[in-house]
């Protein structure tokens, strides 16, 4: 067991020094992240503030093309000198390769979130005093499903011709229910000033929990050098 | 079998099925009494419930072919699946048009983000990009597992598009209730619909099947060899 929290720690430290020393993704995918919320302020008439629904759905939009971006970078690396093949030769469990490049791709979508965030609701003048701590929750919960098929689906792509527009395509339309789960629940939280919990919740839960068993079984028959 | 024995069954079956259509039109039309809120918009129901239970019906079908392919690494499941694909595209479009034509009646929109509908147009979606996506992946054991993945996926998706839809504010109403003649006509209807869905994932199986074969020497030729686990005949 400890044997196995090393090897995800010291594959994911691998990941996040490859990024502080090459600094190429969490700076271009934030810019991104950015110029998607600035478009999206622009097209909906600036100035108007935001409703906490279509803050959180412009929220989201930045979210699903970084993570897109994030995933396919991560796996990218290792393309690289095929770098793949001498971690697949190393005796390292399959599932803690998962575990490692799921949580370096979830730490860098937090340090995106962490700059894009503040931004959009400093732009939709988003009130976020009602409950910050509930809307973080249910911004992470959700990111930790959406990491889990986008990691999965980014070893799967990262060999094709087609990449990066193949792995939108494949995670877009499967992270819908987590878009609908958690811009409604925010909904209820900002708007009508309900508690967090209940059935929005659950699905963003239930989510998680499928998707990292699944992605974690499947990875390990899908990882090919 | 004989070619032209399979042939003639082959007409058979769907003279059969197009039989069964007329009569469970007939019976729609004629036989069927309306629906005293609705009118006869209601009698969409009949075509609209049968080709939703057939869309998970083949959607269920490209999960088994998935999650078989990617144990055996057979390109025969891999046919079976995309076959499966095609046809719940086909009958999930049918639910999509079907909703919105009863919803235009309804409520005078062609689309309203109601929970039934935004689950069918996702349910849609899902399987839409699952065809979409194969051709542009070039090598055929990359595009099989590819799909399998995917289609294993989607499928899992579907209860929680579901749950996640029911969040939605509904303005749906509330159950019809059915009089014995909409009831039989209701189960009529799965029959032709039952044909329809078996017959079109069998002949895109097949067509895939003689694609595949002709294309197998060609492949086989250029692609590098590759390592597969026991038991594969890729």
């Amino acid at each position: 067991m400890t044997r196995a929290v090393r090897h995800i720690a010291m594959l994911t430290l691998k990941d996040l020094r490859i990024e502080a020393r090459g600094r190429q993704t969490v700076g271009l995918v934030a810019v991104l992240a950015v110029l998607i919320v600035v478009v999206l302020g622009i097209g909906l008439s600036p100035g108007r503030g935001a409703d906490g629904l279509s803050a959180t759905a412009i929220l989201w939009v930045a979210y699903l093309f970084g993570g897109v971006l994030v995933f396919e970078r991560t796996m990218e690396v290792e393309r690289h000198d095929d770098a793949l093949a001498g971690l697949l030769l190393a005796p390292v469990d399959r599932g803690a390769i998962f575990a490692a490049k799921l949580l370096a791709n979830l730490l860098l979508m937090f340090a995106i979130a962490v700059i894009v965030t503040p931004v959009a609701v400093l732009f939709f003048h988003f009130d976020l005093s009602a409950a910050p701590g509930g809307f973080a929750a249910v911004m992470l919960v959700s990111m930790v499903g959406y990491a889990a098929i986008g990691t999965l689906f980014a070893a799967l792509t990262s060999s094709t011709r087609l990449a990066g527009g193949l792995l939108a395509m494949l995670v877009f339309p499967v992270a819908l229910p987590l878009v609908l789960a958690s811009t409604r629940l925010l909904h209820g939280v900002f708007e009508q000033g309900e508690a967090l919990g209940g059935a929005g919740l659950a699905v963003l839960i239930a989510f998680d929990l499928i998707f990292l068993v699944v992605s974690w079984l499947v990875f390990e028959m899908v990882l090919e050098a | 079998m004989s070619s032209s024995l399979s042939t003639t069954i082959v007409r058979l079956y769907w003279l059969a099925t197009l039989l069964l259509f007329a009569a469970v039109a007939w019976m729609l039309v004629f036989w069927t009494p309306r629906e005293a809120s609705m009118g006869d918009v209601q009698k969409i129901f009949y075509i609209h419930l049968p080709a939703a239970i057939h869309t998970f019906v083949a959607c269920f079908v490209v999960f088994v072919g998935s999650v078989m392919y990617l144990l055996q690494r057979r390109l025969w499941w891999d046919d079976v699946a995309s076959a499966a694909a095609k046809v719940s595209v086909l009958l999930a479009s049918l639910v999509l048009l079907t909703g919105m034509v009863w919803g235009r009646s309804a409520w005078g929109h062609w689309w309203t983000w109601s929970p039934r509908l935004t689950f069918s147009l996702i349910l849609w979606l899902l399987y839409v990009v699952y065809l979409v996506i194969r051709p542009s992946i070039e090598s055929s054991q990359k595009r099989a597992l590819i799909s399998a993945v995917y289609g294993v996926i989607a499928f899992l998706d579907v209860p929680l598009v579901y749950l996640s839809t029911k969040l939605l504010p509904d303005i749906h109403p509330k159950e019809i209730v059915l009089t014995a003649r909409m009831g039989t006509t209701l189960l009529a209807w799965f029959a032709p619909m039952t044909m329809l869905a078996a017959g079109l994932i069998v002949v895109s199986f097949r067509i895939n099947r003689l694609r595949r074969t002709s294309l197998e020497e060609v492949e086989t030729e250029f692609e590098e060899p590759r390592l597969v686990p026991a038991g594969g005949n890729a």
